[in-house]
């Protein structure tokens, strides 16, 4: 145990980037379901066709493999990414199909009422959907949001093949150095935990906050 | 009923704790490794897979290169099948001390450090290190350029441990990429995502002709490592069966036949 304490500093900052990536991939990943699911419900033929087939190729396929073809298959077209920025655009893009899907569900759960006395009292479609249809499907939305976020936080272990130091790789790299494996693995399983512990927490008092609607 | 309900779940677990437990009790008990080996009739080997002319898979869908001869003519020797099996590097050695592999033939350095936790046989080969840049890359001559730059390096391998612990506080600060083979480090460089990496020269060969990566190796060799057969520790009578086999090797002119079917040269002792 004391090998991890002396390498804390090392496996914390680990855990800063790990956060970091899920933070702004989530980010990301929140705005491109967002409008994948408006497409996929509101788009015409072509648009919902094109929601379609990017959630249909993302959901069916590991995301190691999105990850390693966006940092390395992607050179081949002189497109060279960073690791940091690679790792934000494939997992944004990996998120975004299964928040998507959430959204879908959520938007689809509000009643048609609710659509129909929008449309009575004067207000176009567009204004519908932001000011009746959407605020109340996030709430809804919210408990399964938590789920991916969290999902979301432990691939970010997968980005540890391309180059970008997280806590996975942290682990790694401390594991060559001593030949020791438990001890760090166990280590970063906690910290793990204690993160997506941490965003439940507050996805709980996010839930709470929104229940006004 | 309740109480029955709340025991079985635990009777469960408990259970699968002690069946997990028995399950180390081999009834090799007793035997040195070298017996279980030849009583099995196979020795596994441990490589990464990924480095030629090394060890990597050839068109044929088989391990090839010098390590994989070696191993063969070892196995051979010993009067068993080698049997391969391909993991990354920094996974070798905690699956030699686990028992995954008997033997690891992929080009591990002997080094001080490594001797603490597991055994090595006689080196079976000496590589010089240099340091590879891209082709059109004039600033950096030598590991003293490397201030602020970015290398990169294959995780828990020697290479790695040398830039970290030796190097990093003798040039100066530079930032340390790790990857899991050399063909990814290489790609990486290739792609200016790197500045440069250090391997050696053998290594380097395949993978560039393969790819046509335009890199080249710069200024003299680093350092020269010997590579051995790694063995889990304390289990001597294999390390001196190997011992000898590689001797045997060395004497009837086998060894430098592979020498020289992969690297087109003599070998160097």
């Amino acid at each position: 145990m004391d090998v991890v304490i002396e390498n804390l500093p090392f496996l914390v900052k680990g855990a800063y980037y790990t956060l970091l990536i899920t933070v702004v991939s989530m980010f990301f990943g929140f705005l491109i379901g967002l409008i994948v699911a408006i497409s996929r419900i509101k788009g015409n033929r072509l648009l919902r066709g094109i929601a379609r087939t990017y959630v249909s190729i993302i959901r069916g396929t590991p995301p190691l493999v999105q990850i390693v073809i966006v940092y390395y298959g992607l050179v081949d077209y002189g497109i060279e990414l960073g690791p940091f920025t690679a790792a934000y655009i494939a997992l944004s893009i990996n998120i975004g199909a299964y928040v998507s899907e959430v959204f879908r569900g959520a938007i689809q759960s509000i009643p048609k009422g609710q659509t129909e006395a929008a449309l009575a009292t004067g207000m176009t479609e567009r204004q519908a959907m932001r000011r009746i249809i959407i605020p109340q499907a996030i709430r809804y939305a919210i408990p399964p949001l938590g789920n991916t976020f969290i999902g979301m936080l432990k691939e970010t272990s997968l980005v540890s093949v391309i180059a970008v130091t997280e806590l996975m790789r942290s682990a790694q790299l401390l594991v060559a150095q001593y030949y020791v494996y438990m001890p760090f693995y166990l280590a970063i399983a906690a910290m793990y935990w204690i993160m997506s512990t941490f965003f439940t927490f507050v996805l709980n008092k996010i839930e709470k906050r929104l229940s006004v609607y | 009923m309740k109480k029955l309900t709340r025991f079985i779940p635990m009777l469960l677990i408990a259970s699968f704790i002690l069946s997990a437990c028995g399950q180390n009790a081999s009834e090799d008990e007793g035997k040195t490794a070298l017996q279980q080996i030849q009583d099995k009739g196979e020795i596994t080997v441990g490589i990464m897979g990924t480095y030629a002319p090394y060890n990597f898979l050839n068109e044929d869908k088989e391990y090839d290169g010098f390590d994989v001869d070696i191993a063969k003519e070892l196995a051979n020797r010993l009067g068993v099948e080698a049997n391969f099996v391909a993991q990354d590097f920094s996974g070798l050695i905690p699956g030699l001390e686990t028992g995954k592999f008997d033997i690891l033939v992929s080009q591990v350095t002997i080094t001080d450090e490594r001797k603490e936790q597991i055994d090595f046989t006689e080196p079976y080969i000496t590589n010089r290190v240099k340091v590879i840049v891209r082709e059109d890359n004039e600033d950096i001559q030598s590991v003293e350029d490397f201030v602020g730059k970015t290398i990169g390096v294959g995780l828990g391998t020697n290479d790695e441990a040398y830039l970290r612990n030796e190097l990093l506080p003798q040039v100066g600060e530079f930032q340390i990429n790790t990857y899991d083979d050399v063909i990814t480090t290489l790609k990486d460089l290739d792609a200016g995502r790197i500045d440069a990496t250090i391997n050696n020269v053998y290594a380097l060969k395949p993978v560039i002709e393969e790819n046509g990566y335009d890199v080249k190796a710069v200024g003299d060799p680093i350092k020269e490592d010997q590579a051995g057969v790694a063995v889990k520790k304390g289990n001597t009578e294999l390390v001196e069966a190997l011992n000898d086999a590689l001797e045997e090797m060395k004497e009837d002119g086998t060894y430098k036949e592979i020498y020289m079917k992969w690297f087109d040269e003599e070998p160097t002792e």
